[in-house]
């Protein structure tokens, strides 16, 4: 009787341990694109040399690019704000411009699945840079009102 | 006749481990001329299963009760009844899952027995039905990893008035350890046919059918201990 208890008792942990997670494969919060166009000639987009960008409350580092035209950079799902630091040319010492822009949203949880979870969609999106004397950022210009997915950027910035 | 008793069952254990045919020297000596008479009647029992993981596991707690009633040769109709209380934990989610069931169905025995022996090799059908509630415990929105220092977990809903109804295909067996006492294992193959789902999430998890896997299948298995009400006999 020991043994055949044994027996079962093994063969129910042996098949009650194979319950293998999924994995996630799914498309999960979206980051904001940010594309970058020429102020002069505002039908063309314009790379930007450096770039480092600061998230506001993290601990993080920058995140940093270069010579692109467009940014991906992840926004808080738990407030309703996300502030940046942008900073062009940030290898030189002499010329660092800071420009800040504090993007508002309102986040809504959306379930996508078992092993994915929730992800964050942000409505009713908003752009406001920190005026200073010295600004690269000429204009900013959102596209969509609604961060939904990453297959098009969501706001221009003019530079 | 404790040595006779141990060897039946030892006998009957294997049968049910190894499903080879056998038989006991008693019954062997059996007179030929006898005329073998078939018990008939209502076998009831519980599922070891759950009470072996409430006691192991605090994330289930359940029991389940087994029945059939013997209506020809080899045709049973058979039912569990049960109610599951179960959280799963995933990367993202913490849900548990709260209901009861009622699946309603029969058993084929292919298994010719040797002489009035009882033991089963069946195959079988159940429509299943389940009424529960699933309470998201918790959740963290899923975003990108850079941002992971800031992620914090949230509380959820309770979704309540949920149900579902599948189908199960039933392969399993029985051997009869004691006078009219038996055990039975049987692993079912699972396939939802509808859910009500709750808003803005899914059954993930549902009582009596457990893990719903991406294609609406799943699995999953019993083990039981039974008691043979016999009714009447009928000649073999």
């Amino acid at each position: 009787m020991k043994k055949l208890f044994i027996l079962l008792l093994f063969g129910m942990v042996a098949l009650g341990s194979c319950e293998r997670d999924d994995i996630c494969i799914d498309e999960i919060t979206p980051r904001l694109i940010i594309r970058f166009y020429d102020y002069d000639n505002q039908t063309e987009t314009k790379n930007i040399k450096q770039l480092s960008v600061k998230i506001i409350g993290t601990e993080n580092d920058s995140l940093l690019f270069s010579g692109t035209d467009s940014i991906f950079i992840p926004l808080k799902t738990t407030e309703n704000s996300t502030q940046y630091v942008l900073t062009v040319d940030s290898n030189s010492i002499t010329e660092l411009n800071r420009d800040t822009i504090t993007v508002n949203y309102t986040p809504d949880a959306v379930f996508i699945g078992r092993s994915c979870g929730y992800k964050s969609v942000f409505n009713n999106t908003t752009y406001t840079p920190v005026t200073d004397k010295n600004m690269w950022i000429q204009k900013i210009q959102k596209i969509t009102e609604q961060i939904e997915n990453e297959t098009t950027a969501h706001v221009k910035i003019f530079h | 006749m404790k040595q006779l008793l141990m060897l039946k069952y030892f006998i009957n254990t294997i049968f049910l481990l190894s499903c080879t045919v056998c038989f006991s020297q008693e019954m062997a000596t059996q007179e030929q001329d006898t005329i073998i008479k078939e018990k008939y009647g209502l076998r009831v029992g519980v599922d070891l299963y759950n009470p072996v993981q409430t006691f192991f596991n605090e994330d289930r707690k359940g029991l389940e009760l087994v029945g059939d009633y013997r209506v020809s040769k080899k045709f049973y109709v058979a039912a569990e009844l049960g109610y599951l209380e179960n959280t799963t934990e995933e990367d993202y989610l913490n849900f548990t899952t709260n209901g009861s069931y009622l699946k309603a169905g029969f058993d084929y025995n292919s298994y010719t027995n040797w002489l009035d022996m009882q033991n089963a090799i069946y195959v079988g059908m159940r429509y299943g039905f389940s009424t529960f509630s699933q309470t998201l415990n918790s959740f963290t929105i899923n975003n990108d990893p850079f941002l992971d220092g800031i992620a914090i977990s949230q509380n959820g809903e309770k979704f309540d008035g949920l149900n579902a109804h599948w189908v199960e295909f039933v392969l399993g067996m029985k051997a009869e350890l004691f006078n009219n006492l038996f055990l039975g294992f049987s692993f079912r193959g699972k396939k939802m046919i509808s859910t009500k789902d709750p808003e803005n999430f899914k059954n993930l998890f549902v009582p009596g059918f457990n893990r719903v896997f991406l294609n609406n299948s799943g699995f999953g298995f019993n083990y039981t201990l039974s008691y043979l009400i016999p009714l009447y006999k009928k000649k073999k």
